[in-house]
């Protein structure tokens, strides 16, 4: 009679096993993102954006220093159809504003000049209710995305952790729970 | 082989069905319980991690979930894909599903907030002209309500209100914070009341069927759980006409399987269990099935700042807690453009504000986060919904599920009485605000689409008469006796009210009638 399965594994030690903890790190502490969706153009105009809407504070990195709109590069090229739309159409009016009242590309201006062009498109909103005209709604919705991706950027966590102060971003993840073996897409 | 047929055959983990399962067990009678999805375990199945070391940073997985508000990266896992079991609604009115398939379903994640309906509600067609009454008031349900409450440790303060019926509570005698009693004092000048929140503490930090109800089960000795088994049908006796068992499919291997039952109890969640018989075309001799669909109003709301706590200047005494202000339109007078009534959640909040309630970026917008800090008091509705024939679900014959079950199409939306509603609450919070001395700062207007507030009920309503309701007051079918339906979509109106309380004392009266009909011998 062969040994079963169970007994092999028994022998070998393996029951009584612990794993070593293995040191972990998040590819964004050691690599950039491959930036590939937005071209040079939209890319130099969501750049400055994230920069006028958080730049550095107070010992925190603003949008630049998190990589943030790099990311948002990459979260916008796996969104649906609509949301590229609202995130391109958006970035060519603010480019095409600042052109029009200043006569450089948005990347160009100056604070002043960017808050000429942002300000009457500013909301205040609740949760799942962003504005409805468009322009309006991928000012706020833009802000809102680049704040995310800044707050829970590793770099914001460990300006945090320097400063004494709690992270944000924190939170219970749920691992897929014995998730359906079939594919089904 | 298995040796025997079960006596009572239930389907669904959730509130209902381990309701269902206690009262059954405890009075000796066997029950199989199959569940759609796995066991959850707190402890292995969630930690604590930084957004950062997730995909998406926090984001959610774009296009995961689009109709489930509720999602986060944090928490996607949880919730049933919507590729995965899909349902489908015309293009112009969607309608948010927000479903969970784990062991215990959604009585793993719910709100806890703990109400009993008032006759308000029970016998709304007497009251408001609208809609039909239920076959039931609340002195039939009282009893049972208080034994729920009972289980559930709910917290409260009885209030006289008969539009806010007390309970069996662990009585919250906690002090209000001085937020609180500003607009305690603004809706007395108001007329409207301001109350004590109701909450279910439950044990061990959950009020789930998974650790208020199945371990009672369990304990007789007479439960037996099967996880990951989806039901494709109940099958029926063709001499006799009753429901004799289940159809179902192994979730992994797609094996098809079967199980043979004296009694079937449904209590998959409101729209699972009308799919279900729909599929099965069963018990629908009214031609009600599918129909009335409800839910609750949530997304209006109204954010605020309490002065006097800006600048580092909030203390516990000032800030903090969480009050409700039950219906109060529609009980003595009659509101200009609705029916039914709404309450108001309130809470007072020491903590960081969210920067969309201000129209600011960058250093500014600092400077409004930090001056703002832990002064916020926010106001959110829940709302009834009418119930209309026309608002309904059906099975869509185009779309099958992960495991070829044809799907629901839902058919709904809502109507003038539900945004004037909506209107009506928000600027009454506005007004008492105001006349605290709260600075607004942002309000909302539309609700969010049906479905959000994970409080769909009806489609499978009770009634006196078998022309015009599939399930009597015992939430038996009144076509195949020895069929139940002890979820939410026995409801025949919504009311404002979290559901969950009314689900759970309604499934522990149905399944006490049950037991007395199996010893009768009158079913089974």
């Amino acid at each position: 009679m062969s040994e079963t399965a169970p007994n092999l594994i028994e022998q070998r030690g393996s029951l009584g096993f612990q794993s070593p903890p293995i040191p972990a790190t998040v590819p964004d502490a050691v690599a950039m993102t491959e930036q590939h969706y937005f071209h040079a153009e939209h890319m130099a105009t969501l750049r400055k954006l994230g920069d006028v809407l958080l730049p550095p504070l107070n010992g925190y990195p603003g949008s630049t220093q998190a990589c943030a709109p790099e990311f948002i590069d990459f979260l916008i090229s796996v969104s649906p159809a609509e949301r590229q739309h609202m995130y391109r159409s958006g970035l060519d009016r603010l480019n095409a504003d600042a052109q029009k009242h200043f006569g450089v590309p948005f990347a160009k201006v100056n604070e002043e000049q960017a808050d000429t062009l942002l300000r009457p498109w500013l909301r205040v909103w609740m949760r799942d209710h962003p504005p409805t005209e468009p322009f309006a709604a991928f000012i706020n919705v833009a802000h809102e995305d680049i704040r995310t991706a800044t707050m829970n950027s590793q770099a914001w966590s460990i300006a945090a952790t320097s400063a004494g102060e709690r992270a944000p971003g924190i939170g219970w993840y749920w691992s897929p729970i014995d998730p359906d073996i079939q594919m089904y897409v | 082989m298995p040796e025997e047929n079960v006596d009572v055959l239930i389907i669904g983990s959730g509130h209902s069905g381990g309701m269902v399962a206690k009262v059954l067990t405890e009075k000796g009678i066997s029950c199989l319980m199959l569940n759609a999805g796995p066991i959850v375990d707190f402890q292995k199945d969630r930690e604590l991690k930084p957004a950062y070391e997730l995909p998406y940073r926090g984001f959610n997985m774009p296009g995961r979930l689009p109709h489930v508000f509720q999602a986060n990266e944090f928490n996607a896992n949880t919730w049933v894909d919507e590729k995965e079991v899909p349902y489908t609604f015309n293009r112009d009115e969607p309608y948010n599903w927000v479903r969970v398939r784990l062991f215990g379903g959604r009585s793993l994640f719910w709100s806890r907030q703990s109400f009993r309906l008032s006759d308000y509600e029970f016998k709304a067609r007497d009251h408001d002209g609208f809609g039909d009454n239920w076959p039931i008031s609340l002195a039939d349900l009282a009893p049972y309500y208080s034994r729920v409450e009972e289980i559930f440790r709910v917290s409260g303060h009885p209030d006289g209100l008969p539009q806010y019926p007390d309970g069996n509570f662990v009585v919250d005698d906690s002090p209000w914070s001085g937020s609180m009693q500003r607009l305690i004092a603004a809706g007395k000048k108001l007329n409207v009341p301001v109350c004590k929140a109701r909450s279910a503490m439950g044990r061990g930090g959950l009020a789930s069927s998974i650790n208020l109800l199945l371990p009672d089960a369990f304990a007789t000795g007479k439960l037996t759980a099967v996880p990951n088994v989806v039901v494709r049908e109940i099958t029926v006796d063709k001499n006799t006409g009753l429901a004799n068992g289940a159809n179902f499919v192994d979730r992994h291997s797609r094996r098809e399987m079967s199980v043979k039952a004296k009694v079937v109890v449904l209590a998959a969640g409101c729209l699972e269990s009308t799919r279900l018989l729909l599929n099965s075309k069963l018990a629908n001799s009214s031609g009600v099935l599918g129909h009335y669909l409800i839910d609750n109003i949530y997304g209006p709301g109204v954010v605020c700042s309490v002065p006097e706590a800006r600048d580092g200047k909030a203390t516990p005494d000032l800030m903090g807690g969480d009050a409700l202000i039950p219906r109060f339109r529609n009980i003595d007078g009659k509101a200009k453009n609705f029916i039914g009534g709404y309450a108001l959640n309130l809470w007072s909040s020491d903590r960081a504000m969210d920067p969309r309630n201000f129209a600011a970026y960058g250093a500014e917008l600092q400077k409004k986060l930090d001056s703002y800090y832990g002064s916020g008091f926010y106001m959110s509705m829940m709302g009834q919904v009418l119930s209309h024939y026309e608002h309904q679900v059906g099975i869509d014959k185009n779309v099958v599920d992960a495991w070829d079950i044809p799907v629901l199409h839902v058919d709904t939306k809502y109507t003038d009485n539900e945004f004037n509603m909506s209107r009506d609450a928000v600027d009454t919070g506005v007004a008492m605000a105001e006349a605290a001395g709260f600075e607004v700062l942002a309000k909302n207007y539309e609700p969010n689409p049906p479905g959000y507030s994970i409080h769909e009920l009806g489609t499978c309503r009770m009634g006196d008469n078998p022309k015009t309701s599939v399930l009597n007051k015992w939430n038996q079918s009144h076509d195949i006796k020895n069929l139940f339906v002890v979820d939410g979509s026995s409801f025949v109106g919504s009311g404002w009210q979290n559901p969950t309380m009314t689900i759970l004392a309604l499934s522990m009266r149905s399944a006490e009638y049950l037991a007395e009909q199996l010893r009768q011998k009158n079913v089974g």
